[in-house]
């Protein structure tokens, strides 16, 4: 006894809970299994977000314990301390001011870095993520040699040796990287490295040697002194 | 019958926490969902996610030292007036005299700094997992926005304590910001409501750094976590052979 | 579980971490003393009655608020709880009672402690409260110039009871300070140094020279400091000195001296012990010491040059304190002629009053140096900006010791004072290229002046806490009067008013109410001594009789104290203008102790002999009932006298009649001695 087969087209999967799915040979969905193991987000997530902002207010607590805020004398628009200082992460803007004109170092670069930061995941190079040396070719290495050296000499011009030394490494590095595919794991690392990549990384390096610079390395005038060196306003 | 098994039986307890006490995935599940500030989460989550080294945690340090500076800084207020002496005094004052104020300022300033820091770490870590890829793209963009919005929070808070560091780091500062041509002069005298840092530019900053800046940051941040979820829970190192 | 292991520790830690501030803030370090405090006082108390006071006592942070006074807030006697309470009298610190001073106990709720003693009045531990880091925006003032504190509301030059304070401010006026660095309330100092328009006329090259490199060496009166200069400096400096052009009526006023004959040498010694030069030069060290040494002085100037000067010295130099004496042409040239006998440096070199050839070149190198240096800032007359040559001084006091440049003094503590008194003492000791000249003070010019340095403070204090004496009216009239006490110079020695120099003490302001007009005519004419123990006498200047008659008209007339009475006994019993009371009074107080009536008595106080003759009874009875009215430094006891008892002393002392005395006599005296 067997009834035939009753077919009902409906879109109300409530009234119909069944579904035959039908598709065509030349169409094949890559369908992947995934062996993924999940868990359940409580406890295992909470408790370790909690644990983890206890040791965030843990480490802040001690750091308010041994160390205390800074506080000066009171504001006096008649005394000005040398240097005078912005806070620590503004530092590097302001290192850039000693080397650049105000307009660039105080309004174009910034806005640059902003812009710059917003486009990223807009930027098709971006999207597509291959390592910079995927493709290879002549004319590749030629521009970005180009490109590495034209930077360097626009801020030697400024003698803005903290923007050229990393330009200079980070380039060398960057054009050493292309027959690293098949070279030791190291090499094959820095080879996998997207174009975008080595341009954060240029950037980072470069601020955060401004920064550093800016914080620990300048005194009166804004002069050269090192950390060690004492120095009073 | 304990007491415990008695409040847990009243109605009233029952009206409030709606799921049982058994470790069961039931009640697992309802402690998530039927809770606002968890229902971020979803209930089951992918193991590898809770990995230190997915994503390092620094999105949730950035977000529990802004708690931390949240709860400090509204203890705060209670001490100070905006006005010149007065807010150098009561810096004083919180040293010398306010029970714990010595704590609460330094808590406040240091988790102002990790907040910048980490916030900074937080933007890299997503750079180099290639996390800003769609659908997370507008989700990179609030990034950055929350990021010049925390800047801006640490830099309002900085001139608060009308001390010689705040007056100069804010006059070298907004110095920089009058270097901008054409506007240049007027964003300055916007922001400090006047040419130089007075009293003006004090009451501004701390308006601007107790309502509108906090605000402007809960919601970028509430929309900026929502999207996470969104969009799939974090995102970690971009998997081998999946491009 | 691991998971739930480190949650439990992470929890642990968590609260344990949020518990360390308040543990801190109920150990907080008064709350001990106060503890301290309490028992010491239980210890101490005589009385049931006041050990309950102790016994009761809450332990809680002290305050004085003054909202007036810059809204003060001062905690100190959080712990400093024994400054009013004289259970604490020589207790140890912090609880000993506050010595006695004008303002204590009286004024701490109107001043606090901070306003005084400085330091962070709102701190409630001791390193805050001290200031002890050299970042502190407000230390305590060491206890070595502690009245620099009085000097903070009181802002005139003197201040009573503030010695130190007073010396410095008045050292600071002397040695020209206010020339180059300006300071609220003395934007109208301009220094005593001469004018170099008559240099070149008065004396040489090689003097100028040896003055340049040390004028302390030179004279030992100078006021000039040391500029501490190369002998390249110096040379071009002397040749831009001598390159200025004498205003020739000068120059041929000491031409035409200088061609006069010789003097007598013998008269001229006689004239310049009567004329009482010492009462301001000194000779050979011996003299008040507030004008040159006069002991080379023929090796300094030329004898043209001295004889002019001597005659008109308010032409060579209109700011001169120096009087116009009334003397003979003849007098002049005596006078001169001994200073060539024996007022010289015999071991000077013949060519040291020989003119410098001026070298053009050299002369405008030396001009650019004596603008570099500052020279005009005291010899005005040449050229001077309208602002001061050196930085302000207003607020230096406040200056918080990290924020001062020390330089190459590394031996130096790094305080406010410390930075002051070695920069007074040793100016281009922190770094080269400096341009402040080095004064010679000693020890307690310095402290002084530290003192006086550490008073000036950024901001005023407010209104009602300033405190400036009352002004005394210094009316100097004008006309033919006028003209004769510029001549004389009556305000570089007297005072009238608040103006005027301190070598009398006498006062003029109110000398009209005091002395006889008759008395005081023949005085100015032929001065002789009233308090025989001072060096310093009222010169014999040769007034004429027309002058001083004007003078003592004028005294009369303006000078006076409408509270002194004409007559006091007027409207009084017979009984109380009782002579013989008077004396017996006298004898009984010991006034002879200071005072001489005929033949004995003491030295210390003018003689009284001639009391009706000199003073008028209305001073005479208003000073003896409060001598120190006029002046508080007056000796003379305040015996507490009663009325009646005041007018029997008068009524005794009018009495007392001088004999007429020859004045040649006197004058054989004076120059015998």
């Amino acid at each position: 006894m067997s009834a035939p087969i009753e077919l009902i087209e409906s879109n109300d999967p409530v009234a119909v809970p069944w579904r035959v799915a039908l598709m065509r040979r030349d169409s094949r969905p890559a369908v992947r299994e995934s062996d993924e193991k999940y868990v359940m987000t409580f406890p295992h997530l909470i408790v370790r977000e909690i644990i983890m902002f206890q040791l965030v207010v843990i480490g802040l607590s001690l750091a308010a314990i041994f160390f205390d805020a800074p506080l000066e004398s009171i504001a006096n628009p008649v005394e000005t301390p040398n240097p005078a200082k912005a806070p620590w992460y503004f530092l590097g803007l302001q290192e850039l001011l000693h080397y650049f004109p105000p307009v660039v170092a105080g309004v174009l670069m910034p806005a640059l870095v902003v812009i710059g930061l917003v486009v990223i995941p807009y930027a098709r190079v971006n999207l597509e993520a291959g390592p910079l040396w995927a493709t290879h070719s002549r004319g590749k290495l030629a521009s970005l040699t180009l490109v590495v050296l034209a930077l360097s000499l626009l801020f030697g011009a400024f003698s803005c040796w903290p923007i050229v030394i990393p330009t200079l490494i980070i380039g060398a590095a960057m054009l050493a990287a292309r027959n690293g595919e098949q070279a030791s794991p190291w090499r094959r690392a820095l080879w996998r490295v997207t174009l975008p990549e080595w341009i954060m990384t240029w950037f980072v390096v470069i601020a955060a040697l401004l920064t550093i610079i800016g914080v620990f390395f300048r005194g009166p005038g804004w002069s050269w002194v090192w950390p060690w060196e004492q120095f009073r306003a | 019958m304990t007491t415990g098994e008695w409040i847990r039986g009243t109605s009233v307890y029952r009206s409030v926490i709606r799921h049982g006490l058994e470790d069961t995935n039931r009640n697992r599940s309802l402690i998530i969902f039927e809770n606002l500030f968890l229902h971020v989460h979803p209930v089951k989550v992918r193991e590898r996610s809770l990995r230190f080294t997915h994503t390092f945690w620094l999105g949730g340090i950035t977000l529990a030292s802004m708690l931390v500076l949240i709860a400090t800084g509204i203890l705060l207020m209670f001490y100070y007036h905006p006005s010149v002496p007065q807010a150098y005094r009561d810096m004083k004052e919180l040293q010398y005299v306010v029970d714990d104020g010595v704590f609460l300022r330094n808590l406040h300033r240091w988790a102002a700094h990790l907040m910048v820091f980490t916030a900074v770490l937080h933007m890299l870590r997503v750079f180099y997992h290639r996390a800003y890829r769609p659908p997370r793209q507008f989700n990179w963009v609030i990034g950055v926005v929350l990021l010049l919005v925390t800047l801006l929070l640490s830099y309002t808070g900085y001139l608060l304590p009308w001390d010689q560091l705040a007056f100069w780091g804010v006059s070298v500062g907004t110095n920089m910001a009058k270097q901008a041509p054409l506007i240049g002069e007027r964003i300055r005298f916007f922001l400090l409501g006047g040419n130089i840092v007075s009293e003006n530019a004090l009451l501004r900053f701390y308006v601007l750094h107790c309502v509108v800046l906090p605000v402007a940051l809960l919601l970028l941040v509430s929309i900026h976590i929502w999207r996470v979820r969104k969009d799939g829970g974090v995102q970690g190192p971009p998997e081998e052979g999946r491009q | 579980m691991p998971l739930r292991r480190l949650f439990a520790l992470s929890s642990l830690a968590f609260l344990a971490v949020l518990a360390v501030s308040p543990v801190k803030n109920a150990l907080r370090p008064y709350r001990s003393i106060q503890a301290q405090y309490k028992a010491l006082g239980l210890a101490r108390a005589t009385s049931m009655k006041a050990a309950s006071v102790y016994a009761d006592r809450q332990i809680a942070i002290q305050q004085i608020w003054i909202p007036k006074f810059d809204n003060r807030v001062d905690r100190c006697t959080t712990c400093h709880l024994g400054v009013s309470d004289t259970v604490m009298a020589g207790a140890p610190e912090p609880f000993r009672m506050h010595v006695a001073t004008y303002h204590t106990p009286g004024d701490f709720p109107r001043f606090g402690c901070t306003a005084c003693h400085a330091g962070e009045g709102l701190a409630t531990s001791k390193d805050d409260a001290h200031g002890t880091s050299p970042d502190s925006s407000a230390p305590m003032r060491p206890a070595a110039y502690m009245e620099s504190g009085c000097g903070r509301c009181h802002q005139s030059e003197t201040v009573d009871e503030a010695p130190t304070l007073s010396y410095g401010r008045a050292t600071m006026a002397k040695a020209g300070c206010y020339a180059c660095h300006a300071v609220r309330g003395h934007e109208d100092f301009r220094s005593d140094a001469p004018p170099f328009v008559s240099i070149a006329s008065k004396t040489g090259g090689a003097w100028v020279e040896q003055w340049l490199a040390d004028p302390k060496k030179v004279d030992p009166n100078a006021t000039m400091p040391n500029f501490q200069l190369s002998k390249d400096d110096i040379t071009e400096l002397a040749n831009y000195l001598f390159s200025l052009p004498v205003p020739p009526q000068l120059e041929q006023a000491v031409e035409q001296a200088s061609a006069e004959p010789a003097g007598n040498s013998a008269n001229g010694k006689v004239l310049f012990r009567e004329s009482m030069c010492i009462t301001c030069h000194t000779v050979d060290g011996k003299g008040n010491g507030s004008a040159p040494e006069l002991n080379h002085i023929a090796t300094r100037a030329t004898r043209g040059w001295l004889i002019a000067f001597i005659r008109n010295p308010h032409a060579f130099n209109p700011k001169t304190k120096m009087p116009q004496y009334s003397f003979s042409d003849q007098d002049v040239r005596d006078l001169v002629a001994y200073f060539e006998d024996e007022l010289r440096d015999f071991d000077a070199p013949k060519e040291i009053l020989d003119p410098l050839r001026v070298n053009q070149t050299l002369a405008d190198k030396g001009h650019e140096l004596f603008k570099n240096y500052g020279c005009f800032s005291c010899h005005v007359g040449t050229e001077r900006g309208g602002e001061r040559f050196g930085p302000d001084l207003d607020g230096i006091g406040d200056r918080r010791a990290s924020s001062l440049d020390f330089g190459k003094r590394t031996d130096l503590p790094h305080t406010l004072d410390a930075w002051l008194a070695a920069k007074i003492s040793a100016p281009r000791s922190f770094a080269d290229g400096l341009k402040m000249p080095k004064f010679s003070f000693d020890p307690e010019q310095r402290r002084a002046i530290v003192t006086a340095l550490l008073s000036m403070s950024s901001a005023p204090v407010p209104e009602p806490y300033r405190y400036i004496p009352p002004q005394q009216a210094s009316v100097v009239p004008a006309g033919q009067v006028g003209e004769i006490v510029d001549r004389y110079r009556c305000l570089s020695c007297h005072q009238f008013g608040s103006r005027g120099g301190d070598i009398s003490t006498a006062p003029l302001t109110f000398e009209g109410s005091k002395v006889n007009r008759d008395w005081l005519v023949s005085y100015l004419m032929l001065p002789t001594s009233i308090r025989p123990l001072l060096p310093e006498r009222m010169p014999i200047m040769k007034i004429s009789k027309p002058e001083a008659e004007k003078l003592a008209d004028a005294i009369e007339t303006f000078y006076v104290d409408p509270s002194i009475p004409e007559n006091p006994f007027a409207g009084r019993p017979a009984a109380d203008a009782d002579p013989k009371e008077g004396e017996r009074l006298y004898t009984t107080l010991g006034c002879r102790s200071c005072h001489i009536i005929g033949s004995s008595g003491g030295y210390y106080g003018p003689p009284l002999t001639d009391t009706h003759t000199r003073l008028k009874p209305g001073w005479v009875y208003s000073y003896l009932m409060n001598p120190q009215k006029w002046r508080a430094d007056i000796r003379c006891p305040n015996y507490g006298l009663t009325d009646t008892d005041a007018l029997r002393l008068t009524a005794y002392l009018e009495t007392l009649v001088a004999a007429p005395a020859a004045p040649t006599a006197t004058a054989e005296q004076r120059s015998a001695r």
